[in-house]
């Protein structure tokens, strides 16, 4: 997360490397890990204290050895390495690098063996860095619950027989998409949280960039990679006019663009342009050409609505799916006018991958609104309301409601 | 000592019924009220819920358990929200009500939560 701290930042950085170089010596991914946790709390106490070390890596690495060795002296865990051994083989040696190093951590951490929620946790904790205690606080659960989720996460991959290797160049694209999948969902988890009242965790969108920028470093070719990078900063470069002061949400037609973020802009639009064109166009790179339309637009007005739909067309064929319809007929209503785009909606209506979801009847409600509908309007914004599980988004379907009365 | 205060109905009468102006005012007073419970140190936990309508309730039915659609209660008495506040007495607890209740003029239920041994 975000960190007023240089020794923390720090700290968090050398984590996935400490933790790869660990594990390729000993195997044991979640002894490893554990050790590598007690290091960087032991250093964060004493660098803060004594000053960093001149290399605060091999440090970090002689500490998290100390505790995996006094580990191994219980009885308990003597068994368990003969298993975890067996289980975790060691790779051979050769050319090895911080950069496989935690990029094999990433994969790891995102092994199809684990749940959605324990990929994210555990991702966040191996190569994040963040401990238990912050990563419960920003998923609002206990932290013992944490706690359990990250242990059983490490023996589920464990029981997976997940060797500390790249995987095959035969499953790497599609793992690859699961770990962007991954750090798309820890930005979301921040930027729109599916509960309770902070709309915002900033944190959570800070680390999720971070990640994904460590990610791009290392795979600079990929273009979806980039894609995903560039979607993040477009989109979090809009965070500080998405609410207001008493804390509403604020729709993007109705944002002071002069708090964007124009630096975030500017790099999302870089990172864009480096890579349209040169790489295979994926749905990352087209919602963040989607997201890039928008920040560059002066004022909603002008919004470049016909290259917006031309996007989302494009969309519709490489990932097809019910909420990019969702979007299109946004786009399609600004376009064509808003009875267009009601027409698409309604092909919506039978989907059943949309009943849980309140945005088709708040879309709804938009354009019924622009088509002048105000109790048409009113009676989707009310829909919309009783199903979201968002307060804040709650909040602001009722008073757009209760505007139209 | 733990209370939970809850408020059972359904918030979509006061979104159908009460003006932009009453809506806006209920929720700020919410978040006041929230921020004050924290400010106090008196605040355990507090929720608010999802629409009575969205919920399952899963029922038992020749022996085997079958979800149903709504929720266990009428919706009209249906669980909206709550707070769980560690307070001195049950008076205290009653005065934080009574706060809420002047504001929102619907009933809230006060009552003690259990306390459990303590973890070995």
């Amino acid at each position: 997360m975000r960190t007023e701290n240089p020794i923390e930042d720090l700290l968090r950085g050398l984590a996935p490397q400490v933790l790869g170089a660990l594990v390729r010596r000993h195997g044991q991914f979640d002894l490893c890990e554990e050790a590598v946790q007690e290091s960087m709390l032991a250093a964060a106490l004493q660098w803060a204290e004594g000053g960093v070390p001149e290399s605060p890596r091999s440090w970090l690495m002689t500490v998290a050895s100390r505790r995996l060795v006094d580990g191994w002296r219980s009885e308990n865990t003597r068994r368990r390495r003969e298993e975890t051994v067996a289980a975790m083989r060691m790779p051979g040696p050769g050319q090895v690098t911080d950069r496989d190093d935690t990029l094999t951590l990433l994969f790891l951490c995102c092994h199809p063996s684990l749940t959605t929620s324990s990929q994210l946790a555990l991702t966040l904790r191996a190569v994040g860095g963040l401990t238990t205690a912050e990563i419960a606080k920003a998923f609002l659960v206990p932290e013992t619950t944490m706690a359990q989720r990250i242990s059983r996460a490490k023996q589920t991959i464990r029981r997976a027989g997940a060797r500390f290797d790249l995987p095959p160049p035969s499953e790497r694209a599609g793992r690859l998409r699961v770990v962007m999948q991954v750090l798309y969902l820890v930005f979301n988890e921040g930027y729109t949280t599916s509960s309770g009242a902070d709309l915002l965790r900033a944190d959570l969108t800070t680390e999720a960039i971070r990640l994904t920028r460590l990610l791009y470093q290392f795979v600079p070719d990929e273009g979806e990679v980039a894609g995903l990078l560039a979607l993040m900063l477009l989109t979090d470069a809009r965070r500080a006019a998405r609410v207001d002061a008493d804390g509403s949400i604020v729709p993007l037609a109705e944002q002071r663009r002069e708090l964007w973020n124009r630096d975030q802009v500017e790099e999302g639009l870089a990172l864009l342009a480096h890579t349209l064109g040169t790489a295979p166009i994926g749905p990352y790179q087209l919602q963040a050409a989607v997201a890039a339309l928008h920040d560059e637009a002066p004022s909603a007005e002008e919004t470049d609505w016909p290259q917006i739909l031309a996007l989302y067309d494009v969309l519709e064929r490489v990932s097809p799916g019910p909420v990019v319809t969702l979007n299109r007929a946004v786009a399609v209503a600004m376009v064509h006018g808003p009875r267009a785009g009601l027409a698409l909606l309604g092909t919506l209506d039978a989907d059943e991958r949309m009943a849980q979801t309140h945005r088709l009847e708040a879309v709804r409600g938009h354009l019924l609104e622009l088509a002048g509908d105000p109790l048409g309007a009113r009676q989707s914004y009310l829909r919309a309301a009783t199903m979201t599980a968002s307060i804040l988004e709650q909040r602001y379907l009722t008073m757009r409601a209760a505007h139209l009365r | 000592m733990k209370y939970m205060i809850m408020l059972f109905g359904e918030a979509a009468t006061w979104w159908e019924t009460k003006s932009p102006e009453w809506l806006n005012e209920m929720h700020q007073f919410m978040m006041k009220t929230d921020q004050a419970l924290r400010d106090s140190g008196e605040y355990v936990d507090g929720r608010a819920l999802a629409d009575g309508q969205t919920a399952k309730t899963v029922v038992i039915k020749d022996g085997t358990p079958v979800p149903t659609d709504g929720p266990f209660a009428e919706s009209k008495e249906s669980l909206v929200g709550f707070w769980i506040v560690d307070v001195d007495s049950e008076a205290r607890a009653i005065e934080i009500a009574s706060e809420v209740v002047a504001f929102t003029e619907r009933p809230l239920e006060v009552r003690q939560v259990m306390s459990a041994p303590a973890e070995i």
